[in-house]
């Protein structure tokens, strides 16, 4: 025996015998192997001292006063705490009937008596370690069981950040579509700005216009109507203004009332340059031929004066109706382009048509400098989510011509073959390096400085393509310009 | 004829026509109304104007025009001639554009579009006033 070494015990063994000398020789050979041993002469003693100490294994006699082996063995099986505990059972009875009853109450062995110690020590070693190892899985298991409860815990957490992370590319996504739309709201601000002013200053002038008829209907009366060349002259003038459908340029103008000055002062007649500037504010052009003897007259500058007057109310209403639709054809393009699908299904879309939808929204930035050339074959609709499709082209077109720095040319072309309509938009800006071609799709890149892009408009494009089931080309020269190609299939 | 002349710049036909009456019937005969599309035809009518001896008093000019701005334009004509005094019209404000224009064209004014009749009126009489 050795005096320095606390051994731990090899394990803890319950030994079960009324009969002393029994628990005694058993004991011993226990002990002396190194096993923690502890005794009970009664099957209820058995059961008190499982209570205060588990052990790890019980060697159990059959024959005994009061609760015999088996009914204690049964209700050491019936207990949750104790069930697990193996139970060998040593007894003289050595029928087979004894045996498979010990069996089926839950023993793990039986050992006959009298027995031999090494038998007896080696079934124990068996069943003792049968026990750690059992022990061990039911560790190993509770550990395991933990660890699904944190790896489920862990999952959540990260379905949550996956939910969370899903709502702010939303947001993201949303406030990209609003930063767009309110860069192309200036534009469009300016596109209906300009009309309304055409029409107000032409209504101011119609009311001044119609203001000095009325002042001048005493002098029509009195001495234009009476005289029949000067009636003549008035009604040609207002026939051949109404007749006339042509609009000049500034510079047509300029050049054609120089050429009635001529010809007006050659002619010796009054108020040359007054006049010219009257007849070419009346499109009289080159018809006024015939009205020269008539212009000689005296009151032929206040004829045509009070002429002009008819002729403005004329000139300013087609101003009006010009600008309406000006400023309808904006307003028109800005409610398809803004059209909310809230369906969330598709639709049949003119392709042709939505492109030029965000040309006309875009006309503001384009006429600064752009020249747009269309090559258009005829389409079939295809199937599509307007709302985003426009988006596509928003976004496409917002960065050609900002590469392009609003002055160069933006080629559209469209192409139908094989199922398939092919959309391409090329621009001549500074085109796209070969080390950041990869990257151009990737979300929040940009080569923009910050607070001019998101770099999301072509993550949304990718993935709006990608969503029907489309693609994406990108051709790039640096210095010569980029061609984006689209691939949509007719569904 | 007069020899005294309002330019008016404008890339919108419908805005030039309108505004050109307007101006006529409430400044009258004593000047000549002369109108272009773009600054570059802008530069031509002046140099017209200038050789037949006529004086360019005032240019009425949009901001947002294709090819020159308004603001690049008034400044060019600014550098040549001085003392042509310079209005804006435009539909859409540019802050740096009429910064730059007040500093280096002696803006007289800027007009948003639509404009009233008695505003450009009174910016364009005190405008000859400086004259």
């Amino acid at each position: 025996m050795t005096n320095n070494q606390i051994k731990t015990p090899k394990g803890n063994i319950l030994v079960v015998d009324d009969t002393p000398e029994n628990l005694y020789l058993l004991i011993t050979i226990l002990s002396e192997q190194g096993y923690e041993v502890h005794s009970a002469n009664s099957g209820s003693q058995a059961l008190s001292a499982v209570r205060s100490n588990s052990p790890d294994l019980i060697l159990l006699d059959i024959t005994m006063p009061g609760m015999d082996g088996y009914e204690t063995c049964q209700c050491l099986k019936a207990n949750e705490q104790t069930r697990d505990i193996p139970i060998i059972f040593i007894s003289a009875l050595n029928e087979t009937f004894g045996k498979i009853k010990a069996f089926s109450v839950g023993g793990v062995d039986y050992i006959t008596k009298p027995f031999q110690a090494k038998e007896v020590l080696v079934r124990v070693v068996t069943h003792i370690n049968l026990r750690n190892v059992q022990k061990q899985l039911e560790a190993k298991n509770v550990q395991l069981q933990q660890e699904i409860v944190e790896r489920k815990r862990a999952e959540e957490a990260l379905q949550k950040t996956l939910t969370e992370l899903r709502s702010t590319q939303f947001q993201l996504i949303q406030a990209e579509k609003l930063a767009a739309l309110g860069q192309l709201i200036a534009g469009i601000a300016h596109e209906i700005n300009t009309p309304l002013g055409a029409i107000r200053a032409s209504i101011d002038n119609i009311l001044a216009s119609y203001k000095d008829m009325i002042a001048s209907l005493p002098q029509l009366a009195q001495s234009i109507f009476t005289q029949e060349n000067r009636l003549k002259l008035f009604t040609s003038l207002l026939e051949k203004a109404s007749a006339t459908k042509i609009n000049l340029t500034s510079k047509e103008k300029r050049t054609l009332k120089r050429q009635l000055r001529q010809k007006l002062s050659n002619e010796h007649i009054e108020g040359a340059s007054t006049l010219a500037d009257t007849l070419t504010y009346m499109k009289m052009g080159e018809n006024f031929e015939d009205l020269l003897p008539w212009l000689k007259d005296k009151e032929a500058v206040s004829i045509v004066k009070t002429a002009r007057n008819f002729v403005s109310i004329q000139n300013n209403s087609s101003n009006i109706t010009l600008a309406v639709d000006k400023a309808s054809k904006v307003v028109f393009a800005l409610r398809k382009f803004a059209h909310h699908d809230i369906s969330g299904e598709k639709a049949e879309l003119d392709l042709t048509d939505s492109i030029e939808t965000v040309l006309t929204l875009y006309y503001n930035q384009i006429k600064q400098g752009t020249e747009v050339v269309k090559q258009y074959q005829t389409l079939p609709l295809v199937w599509c989510y307007t709302d985003e499709i426009h988006q596509v082209w928003t976004n496409i077109i917002h960065n050609a011509l900002q590469a392009m720095d609003y002055k160069g040319k933006l080629t559209l072309k469209t192409v139908y073959s094989q199922d398939q309509v092919i959309i391409s938009f090329t621009d001549t800006g500074c085109g796209i390096p070969d080390d950041i071609k990869e990257r151009i799709f990737e979300p929040f890149f940009t080569t923009k400085e910050r607070g001019e892009g998101s770099g999301l408009g072509l993550d949304i494009v990718k993935k709006i393509i990608d969503k029907h089931q489309g693609k994406i080309e990108v051709e790039t020269e640096v210095g010569k310009g980029t061609t984006f190609r689209f691939f949509l299939n007719i569904k | 004829m007069s020899n005294r002349a309002i330019l008016c710049v404008d890339d919108e036909a419908i805005v030039l026509e309108s505004l050109v009456e307007q101006l006529e019937k409430r400044l009258g005969e004593e000047y000549i109304y002369e109108t272009a599309e773009t600054a570059e035809e802008g530069f031509e009518v002046i140099e017209e104007l200038v050789n037949d001896n006529v004086d360019v008093l005032i240019i009425v000019s949009d901001w947002l025009m294709p090819g020159m701005k308004g603001d690049e334009f008034l400044i060019k004509v600014h550098q040549k001639f001085p003392g042509i005094v310079n209005v804006m019209l435009t539909g859409q404000a540019d802050e740096e554009a009429i910064k730059r224009a007040k500093n280096l064209a002696n803006l007289h004014a800027c007009i948003f579009k639509p404009w009233s009749e008695e505003e450009l009126v009174e910016t364009i009489k005190t405008g000859l006033r400086k004259l």
